[in-house]
């Protein structure tokens, strides 16, 4: 070999592995997802074409008509990327890697504020009026009185129910109406006998059922100070005794999958479901069910203080990042989510989106009867129910309280002793706090 | 070989050490450069690519890690813990780490076993020489490999639903008198796990021994039936000791990967019922990005996971190499 050509053919070996390291340090310095250089532009990272990101394309459209210039630039990212997104971001310090402004569960809010402090921007009072939005969820996104998130999707949950095979047993929604959960055992099982149709379904191991009861009463994993309540906690013990019953009579069946559950009320072998309204835009996939369902409250619990007949399941906010244009980003989601009634009315019909945003309930476009739902003003109901809904606190830990209390209740129906599975649930939550 | 002479008598003659300078011919041999140091420096430029990519990658990460286990803190509070092993210590304690370990270990000590022995098997059945459509069997047993992992496990969900295809099967037969919960029980849900993974994996064990079957010398194999071995004395005493270095290669591959195992916990199970199916690798991803993020904890997982891999190869080697 020449010695010319070995010695370039050695410090190309000598640079290409450290090129090839050196840009991926670099492009992990660059494309900033820019903020205060005049440019009318925001990054915003949401799921969900169908529900969120159908709100800021609309949300977009109302704010281009005082700011022409203005532009939405929207990453499709689903909750399950968005959260090690934020995680490895933050824990990288690649602030600038964020976009202006994310959306985030309501029940993670809470974590990550705590977690990691530098991701986010404080959502002045000034530019939105938090009064606005019902106090138990603006709670979601306050910490220590500072606000984080303008709320968007509600969580309000409901009964949705089969008006039909109702009346096959001879019920009507009324008799579902402000009731406790023993008459909706009572009934259930009527339903069940006289019509082999089972009301509710849902994820087996999945605590859903179990947090939206337990939040009916105003209870939840946490006391104010963040300690697990998982151990003595009677709202808790009602709620698992009136699942097992759920279960062990028929009334609900227990699937696997997000997509199994779905499929139990869209083909028609369950008659109803129990979830926030956003459970709205799948109930109406079954065209063939139009006009045939009917919407109310939850039951309630017996012999627990506070109960109530509201209750909330999920829901999202909007956060500022640490990164952004936070003038820009505020005006936006003040003059949209927390101050369009235009924008809730344009996208409540098509995409259901209730607002959290109590002016917009005040729309005619609420009170519209709803077709699908044999004529009702389904969301005028939600948005009354919605202001019921008792406050609860998430706290910090309310996945590992979350899934702990999923992990007993698989261990419950198994037929272990509901203290004893509760009582490890508790410790395991912890030894994660610890 | 003539220039390393020469070298070695020019170094050895002090006065010869200085060749003229113009002449570029000898100055191509100066003495550091011996032929022997240039074929070494091209060696080390071929390896350099690698060896530098793998430092940057892989072994300063994980010198990283190793001091990242030995701190503690929520997010990016991180700080040394005190004392340094405590993350380590409370490993010990973590009920559901060992609930994880545990259900890791039942995965390696069925499902590893398991796929090699009929690894082997479909491999010696495909190399049979008057077998027809050889290269469609090969393909069709190697092909799940090749199926991206998200849809696979969709395909198995959807499969093993309560209303899916296996439950119909079952009760169409008349095998079961109600639809099985396969993914809702402990131990029905490890199993769908199980069978995924034999069903994933078995190909591609399966082409290692094709690939090492090509080596074997056909003669060995018609010795032993002169000498009037069946099938199985033939393909217990001749074809396998002869697979042995592959065996243990695809032990190790397979125990490593098994260790290690995330995707089938995550898409298939989300790691339920109660944590009954989840892996190590499952658990460490909750607990560094689901969950409250620990990463300090969630490094030393992951050094108890690189520790276990490196004893079991160990002793598959030493186990492995036993010379008969």
């Amino acid at each position: 070999m020449n010695r010319n050509t070995m010695r370039r053919f050695v410090a190309v070996g000598v640079a290409l592995p450290l090129a090839l390291s050196l840009g991926a340090c670099s492009s992990a310095g660059g494309d900033s997802a820019g903020g205060g250089d005049g440019d009318e532009t925001l990054t915003v990272w949401a799921w969900d074409p169908a529900f969120n990101i159908f709100a800021l394309e609309e949300a977009e459209k109302i704010y281009q008509q005082d700011h022409p210039d203005f532009k939405l630039e929207i990453v499709e990212t689903a909750w399950d990327d968005l959260q090690p997104k934020l995680t490895t971001l933050a824990q990288s310090r690649e602030y600038g890697e964020l976009p202006d402004i994310f959306l985030m569960q309501n029940n993670a809010f809470q974590k990550n504020v705590l977690n990691y402090p530098d991701l986010f921007s404080e959502v002045s009072g000034d530019a939105v009026d938090f009064s606005e939005f019902p106090t138990s969820v603006a709670a979601y996104s306050t910490v220590d009185d500072v606000n984080y998130g303008v709320p968007f999707d509600s969580g309000t949950a409901i009964t949705a129910l089969r008006t039909d095979v109702l009346e096959q047993a001879g019920y009507t929604i009324d008799d579902f109406t402000d009731i406790t959960w023993s008459q909706f055992i009572t009934q259930g099982e009527d339903v069940l006998a006289k019509t082999g149709q089972p009301l509710l379904s849902g994820q087996a191991g999945s605590s859903d059922m179990i947090m939206m009861i337990l939040q009916s009463a105003g209870a939840s994993l946490f006391d104010e100070d963040g300690n697990p309540t998982i151990v003595d906690n009677d709202a808790l013990l009602a709620a698992i005794d009136v699942y097992t019953q759920l279960v062990e009579s028929g009334i609900f069946v227990e699937v696997n999958s997000w997509d199994e559950y779905i499929g139990t009320f869209v083909n028609g072998s369950v008659a109803g479901t129990i979830n926030g309204t956003w459970i709205v835009g799948s109930i109406t996939g079954a065209e063939d069910q139009a006009g045939l369902w009917a919407v109310t409250n939850l039951p309630k619990l017996e012999g627990v203080d506070g109960a109530t007949n509201y209750s909330a399941n999920g829901g999202s906010s909007w956060a500022i990042s640490s990164n952004a244009d936070v003038d820009l980003a505020t005006d936006f989601l003040a003059a949209t989510f927390a101050g369009s009634t235009e924008l809730y009315d344009t996208i409540l019909p098509t995409s259901g989106a209730v607002a959290n945003w109590i002016p917009a309930g005040d729309s005619d476009v609420y009170a519209e009867p709803n077709a699908f739902f044999g004529g009702q003003a389904i969301f005028a109901d939600v948005v009354k129910f919605g202001a019921e809904v008792p406050s609860n606190n998430t706290g910090a830990y309310y996945y590992e309280g979350r899934d702990a209390v999923s992990a007993a209740i698989t261990q419950i129906m198994g037929g272990a002793d509901p203290d004893e599975a509760l009582a490890e649930a508790q410790a395991n939550v912890e030894f994660a706090m610890e | 070989m003539s220039t390393d002479v020469a070298d070695r008598t020019r170094r050895a003659q002090p006065g010869a050490r200085k060749p003229p300078a113009p002449d570029p011919a000898i100055n191509r041999n100066r003495p550091w450069l011996t032929e022997g140091r240039r074929r070494s420096l091209t060696g080390w430029g071929f390896l350099l690519p690698a060896a530098l990519l793998i430092l940057v990658m892989s072994f300063i990460p994980m010198f990283q890690a190793f001091v990242l286990s030995m701190k503690t803190g929520r997010g990016t509070n991180l700080e040394f813990a005190e004392p340094l092993w405590s993350n380590y210590a409370r490993l010990l304690s973590d009920e559901v780490f060992k609930l994880t370990l545990q259900n890791t270990f039942i995965y390696l000590i069925i499902q590893v076993p398991l796929m090699l022995i009929l690894a082997l098997v479909l491999a010696n059945l495909l190399n049979d020489p008057h077998l027809r459509w050889k290269g469609f069997w090969r393909t069709a047993i190697f092909l799940p490999c090749a199926v991206s992992l998200v849809s696979y496990s969709l395909v198995f969900r959807t499969m093993f639903a309560n209303d899916g295809f296996v439950n119909d099967a079952l009760l169409g037969i008349g095998l079961i008198d109600g639809p099985i919960n396969w993914l809702g029980q402990p131990e029905t849900a490890r199993f769908v796990i199980i069978l995924g993974l034999l069903w994933r994996w078995t190909g591609y064990n399966m082409v290692f021994y094709l690939a090492a079957l090509q080596n074997i010398d056909q003669s060995s194999i018609e010795a032993a039936r002169m000498d009037g071995a069946n099938a199985w004395q033939t393909f217990w005493h001749v074809t396998v000791p002869q697979l042995k270095p592959m065996i243990l290669l695809t032990a190790i591959i397979s125990t490593n990967g098994t260790l290690q195992l995330f995707d089938e916990s995550w898409a298939l199970t989300r790691g339920g019922p109660a944590y009954s199916t989840m892996s190590m690798s499952h658990y460490l991803y909750e607990v560094s990005f689901l969950k409250n993020p620990n990463f300090g904890y969630a490094a030393a997982i992951s050094f108890v996971i690189l520790v276990l891999v490196a004893v079991l190869a160990f002793v598959q080697m030493k186990v492995g190499d036993k010379r008969d």
